[in-house]
């Protein structure tokens, strides 16, 4: 079992709060994914559920007891930090071990569940080596090993890929969906980098402030970003943002320069008009929602993207197939699919569209 | 029950040897100076001192021996500080090139740091002996003449010569790692500018090592000024109390004249003026650092 | 050409810092004949009759006594002020307990005058019988050595990352174990540097030796003084420097071994201490 639940968690610094009254439930196996801003409060959040960090107000519960106060281990989680941070005057195996030593496991136990957690993360020929001995992607394996013996309700990552390349973090990051597959253990992982959200969450969290902004699948955020931040935090590139008002008609007006057809609730007053790049598309300049110029490209090989200039409407980026035509100071229009936009009120918060 | 304060129990546990045993050696002992020294107090009567006031205090202030030593030491403390800490400068900056791809020069230098001062004290008693030191001996022998290094006029100038030659590598060793420090990527910026040599040690190097001298000349002062061991082996404090350090005259005072109630009260006052002088510059160190921020 | 003048100001300065340790060392090696003869640095006949006296044991002189009480007293002095200084250095360190009280007190200790605790501790010793014991004047040495050990221990620590500290805490380990079964073997070349710097400290020193010791538990530099006490016709300089010798090797070969670790422990304690 691993569920855990966050029940008006507050964490305060002196008269500074990092993390305001904040609910969440998490599900046993779910795999949970903490994104937002750097600042946003999301180590601290992880820290709180570790036990690392003091929780100020509110209850954390575990399969149901509160352990808002309990110590790190008493919580049967484990965590995997930024930095690994392996002993770096231990062995592989002694790293892996050591939780198991402390808990005062019989040395054939602790020799059994690391020769098995090693050989699940082929891990096995390394065993005896030190920390500096290894590779940054064999150290993240040994960081994830270590968590693994232990047996815990839960894993705890900590922007656990933030120090690997590139190339490796693709590998790790679908080396730790394969675990969470065949584990099955409740996962709660911390990022900035929203690729990672959306490749390996059941559900994203999207934090900002210390405040969950919306909690949803993947599928769910991208498609129907509860407010303004989620919109333009989920998704790369970034989703356009034009300024936009309900005409008399109850159609979407984008400041004089087109109309949008769109039947709107009688109630809604959208300001903000919400397009990813994906979903417009260049047209000539006279069949377009709206009209710009061409400021600059950037061919990405499978795509190549656009970037529209209109005097009242701001700087468009539209995602155009990759051999598309227009030059820089081309004068060209832009289509936006309105089945798939997104609007927002002066606050910032979704306005539904009736579709 | 709370994590954060179970930490902090935990960290309070590690720290308790070390407080009480501070409590023990300093706390226990800074008490009996205090009341010793408001007491009238001898040998005799040391579990019974009977409390008299000021006037240990007083006979300390009214003690041109004192005054005398005060004066040495602070004199000391100032100028050892400054000649080692020029000479060091001068040595880091002058050197650096040839100890930069030899670091065992760097340990021939350090060499009179490792050996106690008041062996090196010793050491100076033969160097300077009439007959059987080559000091006078080779003056004799070059110049047809030598000097007595330790009567009343040279004496206090012998003492700076020593402690200087002693402790220069401490400033030497200390100006040589901040020199290092410097950023090469700075010199060569500087170099880019058009600096020249002495624009680069002016404008740049000094000023980035400027933080390191003055802790540099604080340390020095501070040794220099309480020195005992290399100054005591060497003129004991004559002649004619000339070379008496502070420490000297405290320790004179007790273990040579018995007269505990001043030498007690000359330490509280040493004891408040140390302690008073180091927190002022603790201050303004971190009000600097505060206004840096 | 100026590289020529930076060598031989390495000279200058070389011959002119080690003066006295050469003097002492060349006379070490002079027969008394030949000291009356030729008092300079060259040593025409060397002998090893002066550390051959030296070495003698008589009832006023005992150097192998001294030499024992050093060892014993540094190596008290040394550990104690680490094993006090070490816990309370991850204390400040990572619980922030004391770290503008207690650090600053401490350090300041480096500066202050010792002599202004000598005098109740004499007493204090008097009463607890610790004068001229080697555990006595071993305690004192330990609070002599505290500043820079600690302020060695603390800026290790601090350079160590928190989270070494969580994962072991996730794994179980008590502030205690972590102190022990990471931090220490972790901060072991900082451990092993304050117990050097310590060492050579404790050896060297002289007041609190001057003063808490008569017979039994004098230590070197202390006793190396009783070698200059004439024993009728004069100091005896062959003898005088040979005991020198004997009392300055042991932190010189200790200081040149270690030498790079206490160069850069020397700027540590001075710099951010």
């Amino acid at each position: 079992m691993g569920t855990i639940s966050l029940r008006q968690a507050g964490k305060q610094y002196g008269a500074v709060e990092i993390i305001k009254d904040l609910d969440m439930e998490i599900a046993d196996g779910e795999f949970v994914v903490i994104v937002g801003p750097s600042g946003c409060g999301k180590s601290t959040l992880l820290r709180m559920i570790a036990g690392l960090e003091q929780t100020t107000s509110g209850q954390i519960l575990i399969d149901g007891r509160d352990m808002t106060a309990a110590s790190p281990v008493e919580r049967k989680l484990a965590m995997v930090f930024q930095s690994y941070a392996l002993y770096p005057h231990m062995t592989v195996r002694q790293n892996m071990g050591f939780g198991l030593k402390l808990a005062r496991l019989s040395a054939g136990k602790i020799k059994a569940k690391v020769d098995a957690a090693a050989d699940r993360l082929k891990l096995t020929p390394l065993l005896d080596r030190y920390p500096k001995e290894l590779s940054g992607g064999q150290r993240q394996r040994v960081a994830i090993g270590r968590a693994i013996v232990r047996e815990p309700v839960g894993f705890l990552f900590d922007e656990p890929l933030s120090n690997l390349d590139a190339a490796l973090r693709v590998d790790m990051r679908l080396e730790i969906a394969k675990l969470h597959r065949t584990l099955g253990a409740t996962m709660i992982y911390v990022t900035h980098d929203q690729v990672e959200a959306m490749t390996l969450a059941d559900r994203i969290v999207v934090l900002k402030d210390g405040r969950v902004m919306q909690h949803g699948s993947p599928h769910e955020l991208y498609q129907n970003p509860a407010n303004l931040f989620v919109a333009q935090f989920i998704g790369s590139p970034k989703m356009n943002v034009l300024p936009c008002q309900r005409n008399g008609d109850g159609m979407l007006d984008l400041s004089g320069e087109g109309i949008v057809d769109l039947a709107l609730s009688s109630s809604a007053a959208p300001v903000h008009l919400g397009a990813r790049p994906e979903h417009l598309s260049l047209v000539a300049p006279e069949s377009g929602h709206c009209r710009g110029t061409v400021e600059a490209r950037e061919y990405l090989g499978g795509t190549t993207s656009v970037f529209v200039r209109n005097p009242k409407l701001g700087l468009i980026n539209v995602s155009a197939p990759a051999e598309t035509q227009f030059g820089i100071g081309e004068t060209i229009g832009v289509r936006i699919d309105n089945s798939r936009l997104s609007l927002f009120d002066n606050t910032g918060t979704a306005v539904r569209t009736l579709r | 029950m709370n994590t954060q304060r179970a930490h902090s129990s935990e960290f309070r546990l590690l720290v308790t040897p070390l407080v009480l045993f501070l409590l023990v050696f300093l706390g226990f002992p800074a008490i009996v100076n205090l009341i010793y020294s408001i007491s009238d107090v001898s040998f005799e009567t040391l579990r019974q001192p009977r409390i008299t006031g000021l006037s240990n205090f007083a006979a300390v202030w009214n003690d041109s021996a004192f005054w005398q030593a005060s004066w040495f030491s602070l004199r000391f403390g100032v100028l050892t500080a400054l000649l080692e800490c020029g000479l060091g400068l001068f040595l880091a900056i002058f050197l650096s090139p040839l100890i930069e791809r030899r670091s065992w020069l760097m340990a021939i230098l350090m060499l009179p740091l490792m050996v106690a001062p008041a062996l090196v004290g010793l050491m100076y008693r033969l160097v300077l002996h009439e007959f059987a030191g080559p000091v006078p001996y080779y003056l004799w022998a070059w110049f047809g003449a030598s000097f007595s290094f330790l009567g009343p006029t040279s004496a206090f100038w012998t003492l700076i010569v020593v402690e200087t030659l002693q402790w220069t590598p401490f400033a030497l060793l200390l100006f040589y790692m901040a020199y290092r420090a410097i950023p090469t990527e700075i010199v060569e910026a500087s170099a880019m500018d058009g600096a020249r040599r002495w624009h680069l040690l002016w404008f740049i190097e000094l000023p980035l090592m400027a933080p390191t001298i003055v802790v540099a000349l604080l340390i020095r002062f501070i040794d220099g000024f309480r020195v005992f061991d290399n100054v005591y082996v060497l003129t004991g404090s004559g002649p004619g109390g000339s070379t008496a350090s502070l420490s000297i005259y405290i320790y004179e005072a007790f273990f040579k004249q018995g007269a505990i109630g001043k030498a007690v009260a000359a330490s509280v006052i040493l004891f408040a003026v140390s302690f008073a002088v180091l927190y002022g510059l603790n201050l303004i160190a971190s009000r600097r650092k505060g206004a840096v921020k | 050409m100026i590289n020529a003048l930076r060598w031989l100001i390495f000279a200058i300065a070389a011959l002119g810092m080690n003066f006295p340790i050469l003097v002492t060392l060349a006379t070490s090696f002079k027969s008394a004949r030949e000291l009356s003869t030729n008092p300079g640095l060259w040593v025409q006949a060397p002998t090893l009759d002066n550390y051959f006296a030296v070495f003698q044991v008589s009832d006023r002189l005992n150097i192998f006594l001294y030499l024992f009480n050093s060892i014993t007293v540094a190596f008290i002095g040394t550990t104690l002020a680490v094993v006090l200084a070490l816990p309370a250095a991850y204390a400040i360190a990572r619980g922030k307990l004391g770290e503008r009280t207690l650090l600053p007190f401490i350090v300041n200790l480096r500066a202050v005058p010792l002599i202004i605790f000598a005098i109740p501790l004499y007493m204090m010793f008097q009463w607890l019988a610790l004068l001229d014991t080697r555990l006595g004047l071993g305690l004192i040495l330990s609070i002599v050595n505290l500043p820079l050990a600690l302020v060695i221990l603390v800026n290790a620590i601090r350079d160590l990352p928190a989270e070494l500290d969580e994962a072991a805490l996730m794994d179980g380990a008590s502030r205690a174990q972590i102190l022990l079964s990471v931090i220490a073997p972790v901060c072991r070349p900082a451990i092993v540097t304050s117990l050097i710097f310590g060492f050579i400290t404790a050896w060297n020193e002289f007041l609190f030796g001057l003063m808490l010791t008569t017979s039994k538990a004098v230590p070197i530099t202390v006793g190396a003084s009783f070698f200059f006490a004439a024993s009728g016709g004069g100091v005896q300089w062959g003898v005088a420097s040979a005991v020198m010798v004997v009392g300055a090797l042991p932190p010189i070969l200790l200081g040149l071994i270690m030498y790079r670790q206490i160069s850069g422990s020397m700027t540590a304690g001075a710099v951010k201490g």
